[in-house]
């Protein structure tokens, strides 16, 4: 047993040692990872045009849930380092969270002066980014006559057919839920669930279902339920008088390599430029100063901020856990 | 080697020994046991409290007895399809029984959390597609299935689990000496009492060893309770875990109330294990003799064609429609347009496969994690095979051990136990990379790697290697002219082994998955829960491909060799 014998675990440990030796991903300059919860339809967008603006920066988006996002943002804090250099979600508590724990980089962007918002961080620390509005989305082959109001659903044609995306999966569907008990009380689940309302999973899917059927209605984000409409599906949106709005606040996390490229990106977000392209996503653009795709059926933004369910979002983040374990009860049934 | 001092007293044996241990110890033993002394311990000291606490929590026991209540209705039914299309196959005079065989190995090839995906969108109660089309046809008002539920994870997961038993059951009937049944016959035994007393006791231990590996793995399935259960509030203990970690922002209470459940799931597959063994123990009869006659194939006589058309039917059902229903959904511009030409385009593909990051990620991630994996288990898995059979230090029991440890863990437990171990703890942090899934795979796999590599390697008498000694060659040449080509069929064995599982693994890589590390599996899964149906049924119809055109390669591979030699 000589040296023959050691050629083998040789090559071997050279396997797995270079393996757990090279990193990740070498960091490129001027490159700006954003871990967001919009949906490609929408970031792409973004990304494409910001890439034929500023073509040094490399701008890579990572879009999931804002649950799952935060989940991952925990990890990577705890082992001391953070791969994101923006975050845009719609879960406002998580940016005061964060916030609070020195997690963010102070930034007022020059366009910050003309947004409207029901929520806005007096320290600049987030910017609303977006208004996102959620109305009620219906399958029009199976609705001939569209809820108007919330209340509309505790009606027998949408009997075990309406649905809510899951709040621990979902930043919208947890604002929006807390929104609805701020301004109906829990009373307004209970009545839903004796109607056989549905929980679903990501604020994508609940749509999904109502495009195909499985459900009649749904709450829908604007620009995910108008995106399947441009493909087709036979949905059609409805915003009853008390609004769910919902602004996407955008932060840049502190210690990020790149933050020049970063702040040049807040910027392009909240110009007419990125603000134009955002409503023709079919989203709200948080400016007043930028015009609504014609047939697109959004509220103008300063409508709908004067129509928008008010909460108070630092109470949310003590609530959030309760809150959800309380929806989730209620929902199943248990 | 030099940089060893004293190598003369560490000669090349000790080193490889030491070696072998030392990966199975980091890549097994310290994740299995952090899960233990994270469930266990709080703080140092042993706390059991804690553990009483998570255990008694009402979605606790009920994710436990899900996992129970699916795990066993699978095995029941997997196995009574199993044994029976395995009686059919090798013991009857069915037409076509041999193309038979194979086509029945089908289900194999198609991941089951695909196959949940698509009879998803079959039978959801108001949108799939067989129940409009019932509904339309006899004019009801309410859905005739609701695949949502107890049923509809059981019924779906027997479908592609049941060939588990199928492979063993078969190969018992063929292997089984027919003479005992023929003296039975001759002694004036009726078919009854043959079937009864002779051909169920002899195929029982593979019987059950099909449907304790159908047990184990349903026990710790992830897949399809995630898409046909969740939905509908039932959780088993691998989506209960996952479910602990991804909506608690990753904590530490959530990752530890994970092994408390992964600890649960240690001893429920300890427990299968067990039975196995004593199972196995108790009824090893000798079945295996010279094949001087062919058993007597039944006649079926007017169920010939009949039963045929049923076997032929099952496969059109379980197979057929669900890989074409992904196929059309994957085309569809939208999901929930109805499946006309007019609604059908190409672009879905063009974009998950060139434009769009996330799914080209996932591909590329895919393919690259199961080829490095496979490459590097196998080699792993060669050296430790090497010293377990050719060395026989003492203390190989602990390799043995260790290797096949992993085999009986759920992939659950290992994606947890790799958490633990490389996220920083021991001054490597491999979260949220794709080292992690890497890791988590060569520890999932080597089990694979050492059966395979250890059967070849047993092949190989010692005699030749001492030929050649005796001849002038080292040691070294010896290895690579003697030792490596005869044990090159069991290499390509397990790389292919480790392989393919791995191109398709969803289990494990969906609790480590980082933003830029989603596998395919994890891809399709989220595509779905995000509502993206299309795009998850047009990546689900891409991994198919990948998938058989690896089968083909395989065969191609052997084929070749076996002409070869």
């Amino acid at each position: 047993m000589n040296k023959g014998l050691t050629a083998v675990p040789c090559a071997l440990l050279l396997c797995l040692f270079l393996g757990l030796a090279l990193p990740a991903q070498a960091e490129v300059k001027g490159k700006l990872v954003i871990y967001t919860s919009m949906k490609e339809s929408l970031i792409g967008k973004l990304r494409d045009a910001f890439a034929k603006k500023y073509p040094g920066v490399v701008v890579d988006p990572y879009s999931a849930g804002a649950g799952k996002i935060m989940a991952k943002i925990a990890a990577e804090r705890e082992s001391g380092g953070s791969v994101a250099d923006l975050l845009w979600t719609s879960e406002i508590p998580d940016f005061y969270q964060l916030k609070d724990q020195g997690f963010l980089e102070k930034y007022v962007s020059p366009e910050a002066a003309s947004i409207v918002s029901p929520v806005k961080d007096p320290d600049g620390y987030f910017t609303p980014a977006r208004l996102g509005t959620l109305g009620l989305a219906y399958n029009t082959k199976l609705v001939k006559d569209p809820p108007k109001t919330w209340q509309d659903l505790f009606d027998p044609r949408f009997k075990n057919a309406f649905g809510i995306a899951n709040p621990a999966l979902s930043g919208t569907a947890f604002v929006s839920v807390s929104l609805l008990v701020n301004t109906f009380g829990w009373d307004y689940f209970v009545h839903l669930k004796a109607n056989g309302a549905k929980m679903g999973q990501g604020s994508g899917q609940v749509v999904d279902d109502t495009a195909s059927g499985d459900l009649k209605a749904c709450i829908g984000v604007d620009y995910i339920t108008s995106e399947k409409m441009g493909k087709g599906a036979t949905l059609g949106l409805f915003f009853p008088q008390e609004m769910l709005v919902i602004p996407s606040p955008v932060a840049i996390i502190k210690g990020t390599k790149n933050l020049e490229a970063a702040k040049l990106f807040v910027d392009f977000l909240l110009s007419r430029e990125g603000q134009t392209l955002i409503a023709s996503s079919g989203t709200l653009p948080i400016r007043t100063d930028v015009e609504l795709p014609a047939g697109s059926g959004l509220v103008p933004p300063k409508e709908a901020v004067e129509r928008a369910m008010q909460l108070d979002y630092q109470k949310t983040i003590v609530e959030k856990e309760a809150t959800i374990a309380k929806f989730t009860e209620i929902m199943r049934g248990k | 080697m030099s940089f060893l001092p004293d190598m003369r007293k560490w000669g090349a044996a000790e080193i490889v020994l030491a070696l072998s241990i030392l990966i199975l110890v980091v890549v097994v033993a310290v994740p299995v046991a952090l899960i233990f002394i994270t469930a266990f311990f709080v703080d140092g000291a042993f706390n059991l409290a804690d553990v009483t606490a998570i255990l008694t929590q009402r979605d606790t026991y009920e994710a436990l007895k899900n996992s129970i209540i699916i795990a066993f209705g699978v095995t029941v039914i997997s196995t009574i399809i199993g044994v029976f299309f395995a009686w059919l196959v090798s013991r009857t005079d069915l037409p076509f029984k041999g193309t038979m065989k194979v086509l029945f190995l089908l289900p194999f090839m198609l991941p089951s959390f695909i196959g949940a995906l698509a009879w998803k969108m079959l039978l959801s109660p108001r949108s799939g597609y067989i129940n409009k089309m019932l509904m339309g046809l006899f004019d009801l008002q309410d859905p005739v299935f609701d695949i949502y539920g107890y049923w509809g994870i059981i019924l779906v997961e027997s479908m592609y689990l049941f060939p588990f038993v199928f492979i063993q059951v078969c190969g018992a009937l063929e292997r089984m000496d027919p003479t005992l049944e023929e003296s039975a016959r001759i002694a004036g035994a009726g078919l009854t009492t043959i079937t009864r007393k002779i051909t169920i006791p002899l195929i029982m231990p593979s019987i059950l060893a099909g449907a304790l590996l159908i047990a184990l793995y349903s026990l710790a399935h992830f897949g399809v309770p995630a898409i046909l259960g969740t939905e509908a509030g039932i959780y088993n203990i691998p989506t209960k875990i996952y479910e602990k970690i991804h909506q608690s922002a990753g904590s530490f209470k959530a990752i530890r109330a994970g092994t408390v459940l992964a600890s649960l799931l240690v001893v429920s597959a300890a427990i299968i294990l067990y039975v196995q063994s004593l199972v196995l123990k108790s009824g090893r009869f000798q079945i295996i003799a010279g094949k001087s006659v062919r058993p007597v194939a039944l006649k079926l006589r007017g169920f010939k064609i009949p039963l045929l058309i049923f076997s032929a039917v099952y496969l059109l059902v379980t197979v057929i429609l669900p890989t074409v229903t992904i196929f059309l959904v994957g085309s569809l511009k939208t999901y929930g347009l109805s499946l006309d030409w007019a609604n059908m385009t190409l672009e879905n593909y063009e974009y998950i496969l060139f434009t769009w990051r996330l799914t080209r990620d996932a591909i590329f991630n895919s393919v690259y994690l199961a080829l490095s994996a496979a490459f590097v288990t196998m080699l792993a898995g060669v050296m430790i095979s090497y010293v377990i059979v050719k060395m026989k230090p003492r203390g190989k029991w602990l390799l043995e051990f260790l290797g096949v440890l992993p085999f009986s863990l759920p992939g659950t437990v290992i994606a947890l136990g790799v958490i633990l171990t490389w996220s920083g703890r021991f001054g490597v942090n491999l979260y949220n990379t794709a080292w992690i899934i890497f890791v988590a795979y060569i520890a999932r796999y080597m089990a694979f790697s050492l059966k395979s590599n250890s059967a070849a390697l047993e092949q190989v008498h010692d005699s030749l290697v001492e030929a050649s000694r005796a001849c002038g060659a080292t040691q070294w040449q010896a290895m690579r002219h003697v030792v490596i080509p005869l044990a090159r069929p069991g290499m390509v064995a397990a790389f292919f082994l480790i392989f393919l599982p791995a191109l398709r693994e969803l289990t494990t890589s969906v609790l480590l998955y980082g933003p830029t590390t989603r596998t395919i599996g994890v891809a399709i899964y989220t595509l779905n829960e995000d509502g993206e149906t299309v795009y998850a049924a047009a990546l689900a119809s891409i991994a198919l491909v990948i998938i058989v055109l690896g089968q083909i390669g395989i065969k191609k591979l052997t084929q070749a060799r076996a002409e070869g030699v």
